[in-house]
């Protein structure tokens, strides 16, 4: 009797803490895709709205076709060209992801087998990540408006492959290490080329291993805002930087369009995440971790 | 080790061609490193720039930067005697340090309660993982919507109390780090979470067994073999959560600006304020330098604890554990 009042009493600790866990993840989350469906005069209500009665999709074509929403004062807001945001988005993020995930692969590849780096080196590269890019970001910038890099692709390009290249480096290596050596050997016997090797043998054995590093620097250049913020003006807009334009002067946050254009940046990362979630450990703790 | 192995069992095999072989190694070597070099010596010159930038006195209301008057240590000097600045340090370190600490808990907390499979668990694990697979200046923005002073968060907090309760999460110079903190774990949680889950689930099973029959308490298996063998990931995690933290902007910027007043200025804000608000770049660039010189420190502490607890790690998966495998 009393051993089941104490498991029962552990039992509702555990439930009672896991759902408390899950409200507090999933509210904020609800509040944002509700937002998104609302229509303006509900947004700022007191009480707030929890489920509304006048769904819409205006804020959708607001932010997301450019479409003229009905009040002339934020009639600014859908001049940003929105799609062309979405475009440069994913330009970005996968351009700069293949070329880290291609150039990482290949530096664990060598540090995996041929040593190219030592220990005490692979673990300086962490350097690139951890110190803050805000501390050479003005440099940066007049570096890069100096050769006429400001504003363009190329350049957030190039810092996105620098600052994601320690996690595909760690994490590839991580993949590669666990394949036997005896598959390189045989190659090697009958007569194949280092890259040969690398491309026929070692490749497909770590192209699981790999499409997770891709999946997972995807999900960090995509929501990348800083560096995005600070190295793009006019001709490059990003998602996340677009995100913070509707924010008006005079009007105050727009929740339905900030909203409605979070939603569709979220979503992605959502599927991508739940699609990699057994590789999310090896990723952040950059491969140390394993599951 | 090995590759040391196979180089020489290949070499014995085509002894002629030993020289050529091993230059071909050499070459091969370097054209794996070539691109991150390049890119690296490419971005070099930013590093002098700021140096530059941190002894000339420039703003960018100045013309051209190349003529700016030299100004020592003047700038440097301005920056340490600014107590904006040592604030900015504090805040961070409370930002960082507390919000880690917060992550941690609630995430092993869930990470205890979950280690073991139980039906739905899949479904909790997905879920779970949900805010950190969030945009963070979406955070802010939501965070934004939810807080506000007619927001459903107060709205919530009345339902629960009983009386009408208009917080004020954001305006109050005195709690707005806080809230910003809550973000921080919120965001974040999750990234304790899967590690100490896959710490928990990679234990060996056998200390823990052998314990429990001897007779030992639940708290004191997991105080004296649970703790003890998770060290390192326990390390881990707060050491990555603790960098990624100091170097935290989309959140702080996005949700407040470093206001009201300065009460929400860490580190990273007050370093954007300063060049691209006050647009005084030489100032920032003297800033920017201490911080950095700071951070390196603070890096190569963590990397040296890191290296450490790497190789115990490794030492914990190289044996396979009873009932670890997954």
């Amino acid at each position: 009797m009393n051993r089941r009042t104490k498991r029962r009493i552990a039992a509702a600790f555990r439930f009672g803490f896991l759902g408390a866990s899950l409200f507090a993840v999933g509210f904020p989350i609800y509040w944002m895709i509700i937002t998104s469906f609302k229509p303006d005069n509900e947004w700022f209500t007191w009480p707030p709205i929890y489920w509304s009665e006048n769904w819409t999709l205006d804020n959708y074509r607001v932010v997301w076709l450019g479409i003229q929403a009905r009040i002339t004062a934020q009639e600014a807001f859908t001049m940003q060209k929105p799609l062309q945001a979405l475009k440069h988005s994913l330009a970005l993020a996968l351009i700069s992801t293949t070329l880290s995930v291609a150039f990482g692969t290949l530096i664990a590849y060598g540090v995996s087998r041929y040593r190219i780096l030592s220990d005490r080196r692979m673990f300086n590269l962490l350097m690139l990540r951890m110190i803050p890019p805000i501390v050479v970001a003005a440099p940066l910038t007049l570096y890069y408006s100096a050769l006429n890099l400001l504003d363009t692709l190329t350049g957030l390009v190039i810092v996105y492959v620098i600052t994601t290249i320690p996690y595909t480096v760690w994490m590839t290596k991580s993949f590669i290490d666990e394949i036997p050596h005896e598959m390189e050997q045989a190659a090697e016997i009958l007569g194949a080329s280092r890259w040969q090797t690398i491309w026929e043998v070692i490749f497909p054995l770590i192209r699981s291993g790999v499409v997770a590093t891709f999946l997972f620097i995807l999900i960090l250049t995509w929501s990348e805002y800083l560096l995005a913020l600070i190295l793009s003006k006019v001709d490059v807009v990003t998602l996340p930087v677009q995100l913070s334009k509707y924010e008006g002067t005079t009007e105050g946050r727009v929740y339905g369009y900030q909203a409605a254009l979070a939603v569709g940046v979220t979503l992605p990362l959502i599927v991508i995440g739940c699609f990699i979630r057994k590789h999310l450990v090896r990723g952040f703790t950059f491969g140390m971790v394993k599951r | 080790m090995t590759a040391s192995a196979t180089e020489t069992a290949a070499g014995t095999g085509a002894a002629p061609a030993r020289g050529s072989r091993s230059r071909g190694i050499r070459i091969f070597k370097w054209t794996l490193l070539t691109p991150l070099f390049s890119l690296f010596f490419f971005l070099m010159p930013v590093f002098l720039l700021q140096l530059y930038f941190s002894l000339h006195s420039w703003t960018i209301y100045l013309s051209s930067w190349w003529d700016a008057d030299y100004a020592g240590f003047d700038l440097f000097r301005e920056v340490l005697t600014e107590s904006r600045f040592y604030w900015a340090f504090a805040r961070s370190f409370l930002f960082a340090g507390l919000s880690t600490v917060g992550c941690f808990i609630i995430g092993f907390g869930l990470a205890l309660l979950m280690y073991r499979p139980f039906r739905g668990h899949s479904v909790f694990y997905v879920l779970f993982i949900l805010p950190m697979l969030t945009v963070p200046i979406v955070i802010s923005y939501t965070a934004d919507m939810l807080l506000f002073r007619s927001g459903p968060i107060n709205d919530i907090m009345s339902f629960l109390a009983g009386t009408e309760i208009r917080f004020t999460w954001l305006a109050n110079p005195n709690f707005a780090i806080f809230t910003i903190i809550m973000l921080e774990i919120w965001n974040w949680t999750p990234f304790a979470f899967i590690i100490m889950l896959a710490g928990l689930s990679s234990l060996p099973a056998e200390p823990v067994e052998a314990a429990r029959i001897l007779g030992a308490s639940r708290l004191r298996i997991f105080w004296e073999i649970q703790i003890p063998l998770l060290r390192p990931v326990i390390f881990l995690a707060l050491i990555l959560r603790f960098l990624e933290a100091m170097a935290e902007f989309p959140k702080t910027w996005g949700l407040l600006q470093g206001g009201p007043g300065t009460s929400t200025e860490t580190i990273p804000v007050y370093l954007y304020i300063v060049t691209w608000r006050a647009f005084n770049v030489s100032k920032g660039a003297a800033a920017s330098y201490l911080v950095m010189l700071l951070m390196i420190v603070i890096i190569l502490s963590a990397i040296y604890v890191l290296r450490r607890e790497k190789k115990a790690l490794d030492a914990l998966y190289e044996k396979p554990a009873g009932g670890g495998e997954a």
